[in-house]
């Protein structure tokens, strides 16, 4: 335990004293690897415990930059970012209302839809009312802004599921993942722990996209990528969904992969990323503990 | 609105559900007997597509017998998947929902693959090829031949497949599993054989309707999500693992897109599509004509 804490104080102080070290490039890595730490952690820690498979990262992800190009220019800095988490979690309050009661791959397809109704609905609406399709981000904050700015989201984010995991609302979820008619009979308002839940994991998911969207400049409603969706996933499977340290070592690792690859060999990247997947899925199903059975309690550290 | 406008929406609608009814008996197939919810299905499709394409323009071959390779070349491929990937997850003893979603992540893994080796292979460039693009006239209507023959071929497989479910001995097989997995294993019904013969038939289904559609539209490696959400929504219409529910489904579907593309527009489809399924999910899990 102490052990860990002193690691995890020195990744922290690291990552503070970066960008004074590295160079621009490696700066612009980092943070895309920091948003992707934040976007697994985030989904693991509702995800995880919950068993429910969420595939609507992207839908939040891309409501939160959506939501800095319309009123980035008009607000200082870290208020887009908080509209972003404002306007992920409302959204995330709805659909869970509606969603959560469905079990198993409903409520997956479900999510899946969101992203890609999200978008075409989007587009539908700027093509007919506003007549243009897309928004340019003006004025952006610097580079070391957004970066402070998303390593915070990754920190709170860690933290956050680290306090869940400790808490009686933490252990209530378990118990929602492992029988969801059991736990409400305990006396778990099992509605409440998994919307008020999944409301917050989408809070910071709008918050990244919200800090992520100024790296475009140029923002259309492609922003809705279901990519983002299931790269959380795999991130967060590939180190393992119930604990904190896992999806954060996937993200670090696939997040760099993405960056090093995704741009230069797309098809390639994407094919590698399906395989991946697959393996995953079929070779090591311990590394889909989230989804699976272990609960946190049984492996704490 | 006159007799002929009715008519021709009506045909029109039969046409594109008859279609809709191939891919979507496939995908029921996979989902009410195995419960493995196939989001890849429509790759299938787009593969099929591409390979009719593929067989037309550099051999000559007639797209209506490309069927013919397509069709067994797919079972072969999803019995090999089934036995590689499916059978290993199925045959995990561990909760139902834990099984349904990781074959469910199994076959985004799948969609991933396929779509981006057609990338690869094809580019993302439209591609496609003029076949019996003639006009044919109806009692009065004129429909372009090619999607009756689409539509005939495709509604008369369908049909053919539920008869096959009905008297063969294979059929039955398949039915007792839907009904009664237990059951039917104690009077001898081999369940992992059987998965893969239905996964196997599955993807045939998708990848013969896309030769067909072939015929019709002009192909990307992207044409094959929409169906797969197309035949989600048809699926869960008809109620999971009920094949005559699936066809009337499908055909009422077409119809009422016919409908709403002619007074609305078709930029809309696709948000229609998802929000009905959305709807159907939340309001009536069980399908339409659920049991």
């Amino acid at each position: 335990m102490a052990a860990s804490r002193v690691l995890l104080a020195a990744v922290a102080l690291a990552l503070l004293a970066a960008p004074w070290l590295v160079t621009g490039y490696q700066r612009s890595l980092l943070l895309a690897i920091l948003a992707d730490i934040a976007l697994a952690v985030s989904w693991a820690f509702f995800s995880g415990p919950t068993r429910y498979l969420s595939l609507a990262t992207g839908a939040f992800f891309g409501a939160g930059a959506y939501a800095t190009a319309v009123v980035g220019g008009r607000l200082a800095w870290p208020l887009p970012v908080l509209a972003g988490a404002a306007v992920g979690g409302a959204m995330a309050l709805v659909v869970g209302a509606l969603a959560l009661r469905l079990r198993g791959p409903y409520f997956a397809v479900f999510t899946f839809g969101l992203a890609e109704l999200a978008k075409h609905t989007l587009i539908w609406y700027e093509t007919r009312v506003t007549g243009t399709v897309g928004r340019l981000l003006l004025s952006p904050p610097g580079p070391w802004t957004l970066y402070y700015t998303v390593l915070a989201l990754a920190g709170l984010a860690v933290a956050t599921a680290l306090l869940l995991r400790r808490s009686r609302w933490g252990y209530a979820l378990v118990g929602i993942g492992e029988d969801e008619e059991r736990a409400l009979t305990l006396g778990i308002d099992t509605t409440r722990v998994k919307i008020g839940t999944f409301a917050l994991s989408a809070a910071f998911m709008g918050a990244v996209g919200a800090a992520m969207a100024p790296r475009w400049t140029y923002l259309d409603p492609q922003v809705f990528n279901p990519l983002v969706s299931f790269q959380t996933v795999i991130m967060a499977l590939v180190g393992g969904a119930t604990t904190v340290v896992g999806p954060a070592l996937g993200a670090a690792f696939l997040g760099l992969v993405s960056e090093l690859f995704l741009l230069r060999f797309r098809y390639v990247y994407m094919l590698a990323l399906g395989l991946t997947l697959i393996a995953v899925v079929v070779a090591f199903p311990s590394g889909l503990a989230g989804i699976g059975r272990r609960a946190p309690r049984e492996r704490q550290g | 609105m006159s007799a002929s406008l009715l008519f021709d929406i009506l045909v029109t609608g039969l046409i594109t559900g008859g279609i809709y009814a191939l891919v979507a008996l496939g995908l029921n197939l996979q989902y009410g007997l195995m419960r493995v919810l196939n989001v890849a299905h429509g790759e299938f499709l787009m593969l099929g597509a591409y390979v009719t394409y593929s067989l037309h323009t550099d051999w000559g071959a007639n797209p209506l017998l490309t069927l013919l390779v397509t069709g067994p070349a797919a079972f072969v491929a999803g019995l090999v998947l089934h036995r590689l990937l499916y059978a290993r997850v199925l045959a995990q003893a561990e909760a139902r929902e834990a099984i349904e979603s990781r074959s469910l992540l199994l076959s985004f893994g799948l969609l991933f693959v396929l779509q981006n080796t057609a990338l690869l292979v094809w580019s993302a460039d439209l591609q496609g090829y003029s076949y019996l693009a003639i006009p044919l006239r109806v009692l009065g209507a004129v429909f372009p031949a090619n999607r009756v023959l689409a539509a005939v071929v495709a509604l008369a497989l369908s049909v053919a497949f539920y008869v096959y479910l009905r008297r063969s001995l294979v059929g039955k097989a398949i039915r007792a599993l839907m009904e009664e997995p237990e059951g039917a294993q104690l009077v001898g019904v081999n369940l992992t054989r059987l998965h893969g013969i239905c996964f196997g038939l599955g993807v045939a289904m998708a990848a013969v309707t896309g030769s067909l559609i072939s015929m019709l539209f002009e192909l990307t490696p992207f044409v094959g999500l929409p169906y797969t959400v197309t035949a989600l929504v048809v699926v869960i219409l008809g109620g999971l693992g009920n094949v005559a529910g699936s066809l009337l489904a499908a055909l009422l579907l077409g119809v009422v897109e016919t409908v709403g593309v002619y007074f609305a527009s078709s930029d809309i489809r696709l948000i229609s599509s998802y929000a009905v399924l959305s709807l159907i999910l939340i309001l009536k899990p069980a399908g339409l004509f659920g049991r």
